[in-house]
């Protein structure tokens, strides 16, 4: 008898600085969300996964953060672990643990993101190493990298990466729990502030504290309980770390490999998806994934952006909740549960009509790593 | 007044002989022994047969612009902006980041030309590029 995975409840915290919490507090916090969201109790829960965000993982090392995690929320777990892939986290460990409920090594895992960068990190760092020699900082110079490379392989410009940013500040603006809730204009965006052109501010992803938390399960499991099951259809994740040397670094994302078998694994193609949950650190990255995911064709996603398809009331509705870029940084899973409720069609003035069927991606590093999720609805379980 | 500085090459075993040939005015990158691919950074092994078996060669120090970004907020003070970090591509083949100098930040372009120019940094000899038929010299 085979089993299937579900996503049975969610949960976060607000994001923004949030003064006087540090990063355990706001995962407790989401943890008790979700596990309340489901109709669940602690004791239900046999497995914890987690995906520590970059002040607490990638920047202080690799810790051993589902240990203190587990250790706060008082559980024996019999499924556990950490995953350190920057953005392509918290969807890896979401899929991680379908793949261990399905096995039988747990019945319902947690899966926690959380971080406090605002309220609790360090001075800001400067980067180290050789190529910090020649001014090399921060994710936002390496993705610069590639929307010159985008905008001059395929005449992409400013104003199609500023409708990216656009969208989601509209999308924001629906959503209660947005971090940053007021709309802008192209007026707005070309004004700017330039940080590493061709990119601006207002091309960059926002800094949070918060934390966010997702309770996987079984369909059996999950039949009884608050809300309904969300299936997991399809997974899969490729990564490219060979960097720089690799030739179509930068050009294109591991999405074009790890998309089409997530979307194999669940028996659709992108022109089935009703919403996507792109992972959009940077507006530049929204556009090579609708490519790569084949949304749209390769090098036109400038002029599919156009127009407001991506915004409230397009026929591709990407990141109904704002996003990176708007919501919060969640590092991922505010994305997994944004599709939850887009496809238990709780999503309030911003609900996607009819959603069916949603994609979720993370994408992290150096542009080094992706993991794509499949999730259906409940007419799927 | 103590002024900041800059951020230096922090080598490693794998990466000292690259800065130490830099000191000697040559960049230099690894050839396999058994496959014949050249590559950058310094490795264990050849990243496409894992041979480790490997020497090193100069680079004619021609090459071109792959991608390039324009830092136009100062991010570390011993860095004032604006500069121009690019991904160079050799014309052997190995990429590595460097800077573009030589020319004012709205010249740069994908594909432009470029040329090896060594400019000190603290201890080290930094390979950075300027536009083919800027001759001017480095102290
Ligand atoms: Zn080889």
């Amino acid at each position: 008898m085979s089993r299937h995975a579900v996503i049975a409840g969610v949960g976060h915290t607000e994001f923004g600085k949030l003064a006087g919490r540090t990063a355990w507090h706001l995962e407790a916090e989401a943890a008790a969300a979700a596990v309340s969201d489901a109709g669940l109790q602690p004791a239900d829960v046999d497995g914890l996964l987690t995906d520590p965000g970059p002040s607490q993982g990638i920047l202080q090392g690799i810790t051993p953060h589902f240990l203190r995690l587990g250790a706060q929320l008082g559980l024996d777990p019999d499924y556990t672990g950490s995953e350190i892939l920057g953005g392509a986290g918290s969807v890896a460990i979401v899929a991680r643990a379908a793949l261990a409920v399905e096995a039988g090594l747990c019945d319902v895992c947690l899966c926690v993101y959380g971080d406090s960068p605002l309220s609790n990190a360090g001075s800001f760092e400067y980067g180290r190493g050789d190529e910090a020699a020649f001014g090399f900082f921060g994710a936002v110079g390496l993705h610069a990298l590639a929307a010159q490379r985008h905008m001059h392989r395929h005449g992409t410009r400013a104003e199609q990466l500023g409708e990216v940013a656009i969208a989601a500040r509209a999308h924001g603006a629906r959503t209660p729990h947005a971090q940053k809730r007021q709309p802008i204009s192209m007026q707005d965006y070309l004004a700017s502030d330039s940080l590493v052109e061709p990119l601006r501010k207002l091309d960059c992803c926002l800094v949070s504290d918060g934390a966010a938390a997702v309770l996987v399960t079984t369909r059996e499991r999950a039949a009884d309980l608050r809300a309904p099951a969300i299936p997991i259809l399809g997974h899969a994740q490729a990564h490219s770390l060979s960097t720089y040397t690799s030739p179509n670094h930068f050009d294109t994302l591991p999405a074009a490999r790890c998309g089409p078998k997530a979307l194999g694994h669940a028996g659709l193609s992108a022109s089935d998806i009703d919403v996507a949950l792109l992972y959009d650190c940077f507006t530049i990255v929204v556009l090579l994934q609708l490519e790569d995911y084949g949304f749209c064709k390769k090098g036109e996603s400038g002029p599919f952006v156009e127009g407001g398809r991506i915004g409230p009331g397009g026929s591709l509705p990407v990141n109904p909740s704002g996003g990176l870029l708007a919501e919060g940084y969640g590092g991922g899973m505010l994305h997994v549960i944004e599709a939850v409720r887009q496809l238990r069609h709780e999503a309030g003035e911003r609900q996607v009509k009819g959603a069916q069927s949603a994609l979720v991606s993370g994408h992290g590093l150096g542009m080094n790593t992706h993991a794509t999720l499949v999730l259906g609805s409940h007419a799927h379980v | 007044m103590s002024e900041v500085q800059p951020p230096v090459p922090e080598p490693d075993a794998l990466s000292a002989p690259f800065w130490e040939a830099c000191r000697n005015g040559a960049l230099e990158f690894s050839a396999c022994d058994d496959c014949g691919h050249y590559f950058l950074p310094a490795g264990p092994c050849c990243p496409d047969c894992w041979s480790p078996c490997m020497s090193s060669r100069a680079a004619s120090g021609r090459g071109h612009v792959f991608s390039f970004a324009v830092y136009r907020r100062t991010y570390h003070p011993g860095m004032p902006a604006p500069y121009v970090v690019a991904l160079i591509e050799l014309e052997e083949g190995p990429r590595l980041i460097s800077n573009v100098v030589g020319c004012a930040p709205e010249e740069v372009a994908i594909d432009m030309p470029v040329q090896l120019r060594f400019e000190p940094a603290g201890d080290f000899m930094l390979p950075r590029f300027a536009p083919v038929g800027d001759e001017k010299e480095t102290s």
